[in-house]
């Protein structure tokens, strides 16, 4: 780090001085094992633990949206460009296992990744007409394309069925219901488990590096030779097909598909929702966001029904979480075990925060420099 | 096909567009003042329907009479929502969050409606419903007219208060150069408020126009909301003329197209236009640079 060679920062205008590495405790990472271990055994022991298979299928459907939405924050987590439109990718995965199954008869999981392999194609072509402008035009693409293909499947009747529906063959016809549920409940368990892996490796990357430099300062970060719009590019495309193989795996599971449901911009806000509720820096928050906001979808469906209440709780927590929570629950429940809210590593700031900082240490005549600060490099 | 029945789908595309561009002008001033792109917009047009058909029901006025509460009502909810809910948020943040936010105002809407008013289709009973006027041998709907005829007046004034009032060019001056608008004297978060104000105005009117010709449900803006969005995009972000002709072009373009593809096939032209103006000029037809023009 500069900091620790230079002997002081120099008093201009501007002064970016890296803020202190963070001090981890050392039981700090024994809490994270133990906290990954018992999570892990907990979402494995589910189905055993669920007392009736209504449970067991609320557990299914929150665990594809924990797919779905650590799917997104490929895109929204790491380079910071929202999507409010990821539910295309969900009803086309859906509908492209279903019509491959149905149409060329092939097997329900090579389907499931065949239409996930076209879902990437179609997002190639999608991704760079989004991509060429930033922030507001890339939301409006995102809405228009869910709310163009909802057009499409639901009026090309003979293609998709329209608005009957679509029934999806079975990949294990004999299951009984209980136990479909359960086998389908480690499916989308392992599906998640790639994903967070995936996910956690491009974290740690140098290509996961340049994609965070886009989401605090896309200028910057391409007059240092980030090639952006084809790292955006690749993160569209990977965050639309992991989306795709939730949906692809809803299908099998659910067995019949509706274009409203499949095609809606509520799922897409779903998404976006949960991660921004956990955390979407965070590898587990939307995995978190989905436990919780999943649980409470649950909860209203079976409380009130067929009422519109579940529509204004959805806008009303969303609107809470963007306006006085943008960071999510992980950070927020971090820093009450953390003391110091200056203990961030340089990565972890975001460019507001950092020219805050800087405005305040440039008011000050010497900033105080603390002699423990030696610029260890964060391992 | 005849020549009378394009004629007919050229006069309803242009009464369309109207209103279309009144819409979009709205969504431009959000966008030009703070760079929000409002996806609440449509919530407040159905809003502002359902609001002119309850006052119908309840007191059996004319639905044209409803803007006299709503046009107001809507002008302070939009000052609430700038001052309250957008100002709050972080600058450097400010167009994907709010994007966020207003959507998350938009669900509430359509879950509030909902709620009061069921989902069942509503439509206000008119005596003078399907009356129609013959023009150049085309049947064109009276209520058509009157909206079309509602949409253009308000953009009218709109483009005068804008133009020539001290007011307009506080507001432009603020969409221009927030800054430099500070140093000569203009309190910038009051104007901005204002101009939200104004905008969610014009949903209000939009709103009133609707519903005296359509079936409205709680769900349908998110018909309306893709569409608009379209629209000033195509224009260029920022710009009220190139909104306005986008809404024209695009709502009479639509209009040929219902003829042989039929309405929902037909809407497909807003996304298609969306797509190819992002692949070949992602500023936009007639905007340029943002908000150049006023």
């Amino acid at each position: 780090m500069p900091s620790a060679s230079n002997p002081g920062p120099v008093i201009t205008e501007t002064i970016v001085v890296a803020p202190s590495a963070p001090v981890r405790p050392s039981w700090s990472k024994w809490v994270r094992i133990t906290l990954l271990v018992v999570g892990a055994a907990l979402v494995l022991a589910f189905p055993t633990i669920a007392p009736n298979p209504y449970i067991l299928s609320a557990g299914v459907v929150i665990l594809n949206y924990a797919v779905l939405s650590t799917g997104w924050n490929f895109m929204g987590g790491f380079t910071g460009y929202i999507s409010l439109g990821h539910a295309a990718y969900f009803g086309l995965g859906a509908y492209g296992t279903a019509l491959l199954i149905r149409n060329f008869a092939l097997p329900s999981f090579l389907a499931w990744f065949v239409a996930a392999l076209l879902v990437a194609i179609i997002a190639i072509p999608v991704g760079i007409a989004a991509l060429r402008v930033r922030g507001a035009s890339f939301v409006i693409v995102s809405i228009a394309f869910v709310l163009i293909l909802l057009l499409v499947f639901q009026s090309w009747r003979d293609v998709t069925g329209g608005s009957e529906g679509l029934t999806v063959p079975r990949p294990f016809p004999d299951l009984l219901r209980p136990e479909h549920h359960r086998v389908f409940y480690y499916l989308f368990a392992a599906l998640l488990a790639v994903a967070l892996a995936v996910w956690w490796i491009i974290d740690r990357s140098k290509f996961g590096t340049a994609l965070k430099s886009i989401r605090e300062d896309e200028d910057k970060s391409q007059s240092l030779g980030v090639p952006t719009t084809q790292y955006k590019l690749i993160a569209y495309v990977l965050s639309a097909v992991f989306v795709s193989f939730g949906g692809g795996l809803y299908a099998l599971w659910f067995g019949d598909l509706d274009p409203i449901f499949q095609f809606s911009i509520l799922i897409g806000s779903y998404m976006v929702l949960m991660a921004l509720l956990g955390g979407v820096r965070n590898l587990f928050g939307p995995l978190l966001g989905a436990v919780v906001v999943g649980s409470a979808l649950e909860y209203f469906k079976l409380e009130f029904g067929d009422t519109q209440f579940h529509l204004i709780a959805t806008g009303i927590l969303l609107g809470v979480v963007v306006l006085f929570m943008p960071d999510g629950i992980i950070p927020a429940v971090k820093a009450l075990f953390t003391r110091s809210s200056n203990q961030a590593s340089i990565r972890e700031v975001t460019a507001g925060e950092l020219l805050e900082e800087n405005r305040a240490r440039s008011a000050e005549t010497v900033p105080p420099r603390r002699p423990d600060a030696s610029g260890e490099e964060t391992p | 096909m005849s020549a009378s029945l394009l004629l007919q789908a050229v006069i309803l595309g242009v009464l369309l567009g109207g209103l279309y561009a009144l819409l979009a002008a709205g969504l431009t001033l959000y966008f030009g003042i703070m760079r929000v792109v409002m996806i609440a917009h449509a919530a407040f047009l159905v809003l502002a329907a359902y609001l002119a058909w309850w006052i119908n029901r309840e007191m059996g006025i004319d639905p044209l009479l409803s803007l006299v509460v709503t046009v107001p009502l809507f002008f302070v909810i939009g000052v609430l929502i700038q001052r309250l809910l957008v100002s709050r948020l972080k600058p450097l943040t400010l167009t994907m969050m709010s994007v966020l936010l207003t959507f998350a105002v938009a669900l509430v809407i359509e879950g509030g409606l909902g709620f009061l008013f069921t989902g069942t289709q509503r439509r206000i009973p008119l005596s003078y419903a399907s009356d129609s006027l013959n023009l150049f041998g085309a049947q064109v709907p009276v209520v058509k007219l009157i909206a079309f005829g509602l949409a253009a007046l308000s953009l009218a004034l709109l483009f005068l208060l804008l133009k020539y009032t001290r007011f307009g060019q506080a507001l432009r001056a603020t969409i221009q150069h927030p800054e430099a608008a500070r140093l000569v004297g203009i309190n910038t978060d009051r104007v901005a408020g204002y101009g939200f104000g104004l905008g969610l105005a014009t949903a209000a009117i939009g709103g009133t126009a609707l519903s005296l010709d359509a079936t409205i449900y709680p769900s349908l803006h998110w018909h309306w909301i893709g569409p608009l969005m379209a629209i000033i995009v195509v224009g260029g972000l920022g710009s009220i003329p190139g909104a306005a002709i986008a809404a024209l072009v695009l709502g009479v373009a639509q209009s040929l197209l219902q003829l042989p593809m039929g309405p929902t096939w037909a809407q497909t032209v807003f996304y298609i236009a969306l797509f190819l103006t992002l692949m070949f000029r992602p500023q936009g037809f007639f905007g340029g640079r943002l908000a150049k023009r006023f």
